[in-house]
């Protein structure tokens, strides 16, 4: 007896509430996919903000307590150039970046303001960041002059100066111990990272004019960035095992936002995939109760030819099945035709506060991922 | 001769005890192999509640009931069903096949359900279904039958298994005279080779008839016991 054969007989007999069945099922699943793929692609922007931002693994030193001021004030990892150069023959690694936060007042005439700056290596540091880190008005060549120290400023913060590249700005900080010092600097371009209220506040230049700035040849990171994000946490170990006196943190421990934002989006959607697949399943409930109902006497003569109770509610079974399994290919077809469709029409997610611009709305990968 | 069937004191009644309504009273009779015994009466004497506690598919309330010198009156419904499955063969008033089995699957579906062995239900089948004039039609499904071929499928069905007791509800309340009196004589042909006893509610005169005996239900009770 071919029963999945049978099944289909019985499902093509009830055609219209079965095809609007299937379509309920189809559209749930749909909607479920598209939103997968719109969070997973937000999951995966948030990851590539935070590592291209702080670097797959990060090393600083384990003083429990900040010297002076906030953690940002903090230079206390000395031996970094020993562990930048230890780490050039790893062939997991690309790049070793340092990095030293300080913070203090910029001017430009009669205006100012408080930043969080950052000494950087200027040649890669903008490379790392890539399409997350979008600059405009930049001298050439900039924060590498020899003439003249120079920064580059978050678009936000020049406007509060009204600054514009090749402007002199006066920066103020306090040293760790205790001394105020101040540096002339040229305005050499602006960056976006796509939120403002860090674009507001924050500041680069090259390490060599923090260094002069702070008095200190010690940075306050190193970022490590990898060729393949998934060795991160086997270089983490044996780093934190091979050098003394730093804490080796990978990027995960640092992203905060993506913690956050993928708990929210987590919620959401898994609240919504319990609503979509409630209907879903009620939806198949409904056509197997009206089936059993419709077929009553089919059922009696089934049962007085002796066939046993779980052998009919297996023919239901597979027939629900059946047309799951139908919705379910719909569904997908119709999300992958549906993300195809968004990706090719360029429909842009309007950039969030974390994001530098828009960013495609989803990529048709992620529409199956759960598949 | 041997006993096929037997009723003693049969009553049945549905609902509670102080609404009940009794629909059976007191019914005894018996069928023995081979024979062909009509239960005739008008609607609602309890003619198809009588056939149904035969063919174990209902419990009678009160009163013993014996298939094959074998007590099946208190049976659970599992051994009920296994009963069903292996010794009841059953025509009912409008064939009932089931309509997304073809004709060959309809009439092989018994076979299946007592784990027959293919080749054997294969065999089987086909020389039944030749028979009953109805090979040209193996692949069909029900509604593409005539109401005559149905009701030779719904026969096939029955005796597809060589049950030793075939209980048919007005086989022929479907068909017209040709057709009903060409369903009789093939059930009665079946009934000489393959020697199932036959119990027919009926009140159509041509089937009562053809049949050996006949008892009449009235208002549940047995008018004219053997």
């Amino acid at each position: 007896m071919n029963w999945p054969l049978i099944a289909l007989r019985n499902i093509l007999r009830d055609g219209t509430r079965v095809i609007s069945t299937l379509l309920i099922i189809a559209t749930g699943l749909t909607a479920l996919l598209v939103g997968s793929g719109f969070m997973l692609s937000t999951y995966d922007s948030l990851q590539e903000i935070t590592m291209r931002t702080e670097g797959h693994l990060i090393v600083i030193d384990d003083t429990p307590e900040p010297l002076l001021g906030g953690s940002h004030q903090q230079l206390s990892l000395s031996n970094w150039q020993t562990i930048r150069e230890s780490l050039w023959d790893d062939d997991r690694v690309l790049r070793v970046l340092p990095r030293a936060r300080f913070e203090g007042v910029v001017s430009k005439g009669n205006r100012s303001a408080v930043f969080f700056g950052s000494g950087v290596d200027p040649k890669e540091e903008f490379r790392v960041h890539g399409p997350f880190l979008r600059t405009t008005g930049v001298l050439d060549p900039w924060l590498t002059s020899s003439q003249r120290a120079e920064v580059m400023l978050g678009a936000q913060l020049a406007r509060t100066l009204d600054a514009t590249s090749g402007d002199l700005l006066t920066l103020r900080t306090v040293r760790s111990n205790g001394e105020s010092a101040e540096a002339v600097v040229r305005l050499a371009g602006l960056y976006q990272n796509g939120t403002p209220a860090i674009d507001n506040h924050t500041l680069m230049v090259a390490l060599s004019t923090s260094s002069a700035l702070m008095g200190s040849d010690n940075v306050s990171q190193l970022s490590i960035y990898l060729d393949k994000k998934e060795e991160s946490a086997a270089l983490q170990r044996s780093l934190q095992e091979t050098i003394d006196g730093v804490i080796v943190q990978s990027w995960q421990q640092r992203a905060t936002l993506y913690h956050k934002v993928k708990s929210l989006y987590d919620r959401i959607f898994g609240v919504m995939a319990i609503i979509i697949l409630t209907v879903v399943f009620l939806a198949i409930t409904n056509i197997i109760s009206l089936a059993i109902y419709q077929r009553r006497s089919e059922i009696a003569t089934l049962s007085a030819l002796g066939t046993r109770p779980p052998q009919i509610y297996a023919n239901f079974i597979l027939e629900a099945l059946i047309i799951s399994i139908a919705a379910a290919m719909l569904g997908m077809l119709l999300a992958y035709a549906i993300s195809h469709a968004i990706n090719l029409a360029e429909i842009m997610m309007p950039a969030p506060r974390v994001r530098p611009r828009d960013t495609p709305f989803l990529s048709t990968s992620h529409g199956l991922t759960i598949w | 001769m041997t006993t096929r069937l037997s009723l003693n004191a049969i009553s049945k009644a549905y609902g509670k005890a102080d609404n009940q309504m009794v629909v059976l009273h007191d019914i005894s009779f018996s069928l023995n192999a081979g024979e062909f015994l009509a239960i005739e009466g008008p609607s609602g004497s309890g003619k198809s509640t009588l056939l149904n506690i035969c063919g174990l598919i209902d419990h009678a309330t009160h009163g013993d009931y014996y298939l094959n010198g074998a007590a099946v009156s208190q049976l659970n419904s599992s051994e009920r069903c296994a009963c069903r499955r292996r010794e009841i063969g059953f025509i009912f008033q409008r064939h009932q096949l089931i309509p997304a089995m073809t004709v060959y699957d309809n009439i092989a579906y018994p076979l299946q359900l007592n784990n027959v062995k293919a080749k054997q239900i294969k065999h089987d089948v086909a020389q039944l279904l030749t028979a009953m004039g109805l090979e040209h039609r193996c692949n069909h499904l029900p509604y593409q039958l005539s109401g005559g071929e149905r009701q030779r499928v719904g026969i096939a069905r029955a005796l597809i298994k060589r049950p030793q007791l075939v209980v048919a509800d007005e086989p022929s309340a479907s068909l017209d005279h040709r057709h009903a009196q060409a369903g009789l004589q093939l059930m009665r042909e079946l009934n000489q080779t393959y020697g199932a006893s036959f119990l027919i509610a009926s009140h159509d005169p041509l089937v009562i008839n053809h049949c050996d005996r006949k008892l009449t239900l009235l208002d549940g009770y047995l008018v004219d016991p053997a």
